[in-house]
């Protein structure tokens, strides 16, 4: 460990799986907290794939789910680095001690069950609070821990559609469309980040730790909020453009020269729009009355997307990018996996990050969210196989000997091995 | 106590959504945030609407009132000498700064992380950019659209046969201004440690490509590229987006074990069909179970479709437009919308906290009206040592 890391002080206790959860702990972990990473023999993080998964799932290198497929599952390994990797059962008496313990020496629990299943283990934030009287608790259920629909579930795809997002994605005329993602997952993920910081700064000038109460919808629908309020204005709900923008154009996806190669463009203002006349070599463009204002241009899309559609259409999406940002006109290519892996700016800012795993050999995943000057984010460990800081930690943190981890391993407290699955 | 964040203090040269979205998050969980417009017109996002007052667009543009609620604001021209001296007054009291101008642009006003450290050493300064500060698209100009190109989420959104498109909402920038939020309160605890402050590089198009869930690794795992699947989960079936009798529910067909709830639920022996029982039987058979669900579909209501999934288990939902979203049993239930009421505006629902911290003694969420162009120049001013007649002056000068 070279670098300061800001958050170096904090352990986190995580119980949440998929996405939400793991990425607002992959974002602190970047960070230098501490995460422990909790799982069940019986029904560990789902992303981890089935125990025996059919062959030629895409998600295990070169398709091959090989032996111990839950340890070589790419959707898991890409959040889980630099948090410790342990499992615990909760129903079995020696398991709960050993969780006790470790709910007493940590900082945070994070999880995201379904709504109530902690408690139903007797484990709720008041018998937590018992335990360690400073905890933060942050549970995240779908839809938060009160109302009609607390015991309801919903997951990343579900949330984009309750929260209005889906409503106003889509092609024109057409129906609404899911993201290419589950992009309500990382939006909760985020949000709950912060808020568990503010309540970290909080507790260290009070002493005081708190439940956070989690709902991914409300998170979902809090960052698009703006759209209520306009909604609430004018009366209108949002409408399915496809690419254009409600509010400028030129703005749209334009194909280019090879198969699904395509060039966007993204004009804001006048200035800018005068700049893309020149840079297409149109330059009468720009004193043509039907496109003289951002006003004028709206109105007349459809022209402008036949003028930019037949500019681009022999072009190469780089040259067409090129071309234009040589204007300063916002542009950029739509690019693919491989474009973003082999791109000279991704490249240059060590985007992405090169991850060796034990059981799945190196491999390129998402890089740090942000670059900070004095305490960057580091990849401590790739994301562990199941079990794998068992030892570790129950051992150097929490001080058990050996021969009584032996006990938990054989009594199946604890194991590296899967008992059972629950994948969605 | 009002706000989990009372006593930080923000100057805030953000516009826009990615930047503001940062500082809302601060000042509605209690920072004092000033923001700083360009005196006359403001945040630019002023001009976009719709406008509560026709009269007055830019005090009452949706966008704005959202993003800005609990904010101070503060006009200064930046690029006259004493506009520059005092932001850096300001700044010299602050913990943090935001701004997402592009790169360069905070240099040139004399504002860049060198001077602004100078005055105060221990300050947290966020940069929110298209590209990020460094590298060969530095000075890339970019709006969402572009953003969710070159971040690889355009690419797998929409169908097989059609463009690739981008997301309704803007939420390359707003995902952008959460994360820049925890980045900054990361860099908060660094500095409140150890006073040693710092410069916080955020790029919007990283932020895409940092949610891009499993995109970038399946390529790198097995050369399989991600495809656009359009309404249908990647290498799933039963599982998306469908039509039902009053617009279009999510169906969730999993985990596997509750799929017969599927058949049960719409009536239907033939969805019980052995072959569909696993995932990977209904990826292949993906068609004829759609045909199947929709003639069910089309008779049930949305929000009774999501319910009857819910009572079994399934993790159905349904497209929820504005009002959907206003008139939510759930949601008005739990309280969650903050009545606020603008001058200029007047009284409108907005969203409220996106997470709810309880400590029971205090509200953690500081919710405030959007404020006025330039409504906080004599507060603040004042606070730096301007009597009335001296801002009066600073104005005659254009400088506020």
């Amino acid at each position: 460990m070279s670098a300061a890391q800001p958050l170096k002080n904090f352990r986190i206790l995580d119980l949440s799986r998929i996405w939400a959860g793991p990425y607002c702990t992959k974002l602190l972990a970047d960070m230098g907290a501490e995460v422990i990473k909790m799982e069940s023999l019986r029904v560990y993080d789902s992303h981890r794939g089935p125990i025996t998964p059919a062959p030629g799932i895409a998600a295990y290198p070169d398709s091959d789910p090989g032996e111990e497929a839950w340890n070589r599952n790419g959707w898991f390994n890409c959040l889980h680095m630099s948090k410790y990797g342990i499992t615990l059962e909760l129903t079995e008496e020696k398991g709960r001690r050993v969780f006790e313990e470790l709910v007493s020496i940590s900082d945070v629990v994070v999880e995201n069950f379904r709504q109530g299943s902690l408690s139903r283990l007797g484990y709720d934030y008041e018998t937590l609070r018992q335990i360690r009287p400073d905890l933060i608790y942050a549970s995240m259920p779908a839809f938060g821990n009160s109302g009609p629909w607390q015991n309801y579930v919903a997951y990343g795809i579900g949330q984009e559609q309750l929260s209005g997002m889906a409503h106003m994605t889509g092609y024109a005329n057409d129906g609404p469309m899911k993201s290419g993602i589950n992009h309500g997952d990382p939006i909760t993920g985020s949000h709950a980040a912060g808020v568990l910081l503010a309540a970290l700064r909080y507790r260290r000038r009070t002493g005081k730790g708190m439940f956070v109460d989690v709902s991914q919808q409300e998170s979902a629908v809090a960052l698009i909020g703006g759209e209520v309020v306009a909604y609430q204005i004018s009366g209108e709900e949002p409408e399915r453009m496809g690419n254009h923008s409600p509010w400028f154009a030129p703005q749209n996806a334009y194909p280019c020269a090879g198969e699904d190669r395509w060039v966007t463009i993204g004009v804001t203002n006048d200035t800018q729009w005068r700049s893309l006349a020149e840079a297409i070599g149109q330059p009468e463009l720009a004193d043509d009355p039907r496109f003289a204002t951002n006003q004028d241009r709206l109105q007349h899309r459809r022209e402008l997307d036949q003028i930019l559609g037949a500019w681009a259409a022999d072009k190469d999406m780089w040259d067409a990018t090129h071309q234009l940002q040589e204007k300063n006109v916002p542009a950029g290519p739509v690019l693919r996996g491989p474009d973003l892996l082999d791109n000279p700016h991704y490249t240059d800012r060590g985007t992405f990050n090169y991850v060796d795993h034990p059981r799945t050999g190196p491999k390129w995943y998402q890089g740090f969210a942000w670059r900070m000057s004095k305490t960057p984010g580091q990849v401590h460990w790739p994301s562990p196989t199941l079990g794998q800081h068992n030892r570790q930690i129950y051992r150097e943190l929490l001080g058990i000997r050996d021969e009584s981890i032996d006990d938990l391993e054989s009594g199946g407290v604890i194991g590296t091995k899967p008992t059972g699955s629950r994948i969605i | 106590m009002p706000g989990l964040l009372e006593g930080v203090k923000v100057i805030d040269f953000t516009h826009y959504f990615a930047g503001p979205y940062c500082t809302k998050l601060l000042a509605t969980l209690g920072a004092e945030v000033i923001k700083i417009e360009r005196p006359g017109s403001g945040d630019p996002i002023r001009a976009i609407p719709p406008f509560a007052s026709q009269r007055q667009p830019g005090e009452s543009g949706a966008w704005f009132l959202y993003l800005n609620t609990s904010k101070k604001s503060v006009t200064l021209d930046l690029k006259t000498e004493k506009g520059r001296d005092l932001a850096l007054k300001l700044v010299a009291e602050a913990d943090i700064v935001v701004e997402n101008f592009a790169p360069g642009v905070m240099g040139r006003l004399g504002l860049d992380y060198e001077a602004l450290s100078g005055v105060n050493p221990a300050l947290v300064m966020t940069s929110i950019s298209n590209y990020g500060q460094t590298g060969p698209y530095r000075d890339w100009k970019a709006d969402e659209i572009n953003l969710y190109a070159t971040g690889g989420l355009m690419n797998i959104t929409g169908e097989p046969e059609e463009p690739p498109l981008k997301e309704g909402a803007p939420l390359s920038q707003l995902g952008a201004g959460q994360n820049a939020f925890v980045a900054t309160m990361t860099a908060l605890f660094h500095a409140e440690d150890t006073e040693e402050g710092q410069h916080i590089d955020l790029a919007i198009a990283e932020y895409a490509t940092n949610v891009l869930e499993n995109a970038l690794m399946q390529y790198s795992y097995s050369g399989v590229e991600f495809t656009r699947v359009g309404n249908r989960g990647y290498g799933r079936a039963a599982w998306g987006i469908y039509p039902c009798q009053d617009g279009f529910v999510g169906i969730i067909a999993g985990p596997d074990q509750n799929w017969p709830e599927v058949s049960n639920i719409m009536d239907s022996e033939e969805l019980a069909d052995p072959r569909f029982a696993s995932r990977q039987g209904r990826l292949l058979n993906a068609d004829e179970v759609d045909a199947l669900m929709l003639p069910w579909l089309l008779e049930h209501d949305k929000v009774d479709i999501f319910k009857a999934g819910q009572d079994h288990g399934l993790g159905f939902s349904f497209v929820a437009g504005m009002q959907d979203i206003l008139e939510m049993e759930q949601l008005v239930a739990r309280d969650y919308f903050v009545e606020l009421d603008h001058p200029i505006a007047g009284n409108y629902r907005y969203p409220g906290p996106p997470i709810s911290p309880d400590s029971g003694k205090f509200e953690a969420w500081v919710y405030r009206r959007a404020p006025l162009l330039a409504e906080h120049n004599l507060a603040v001013l004042g606070d730096l040592g301007y009597d009335s007649q001296g801002v009066e002056q600073l104005f005659a000068e254009g400088v506020i």
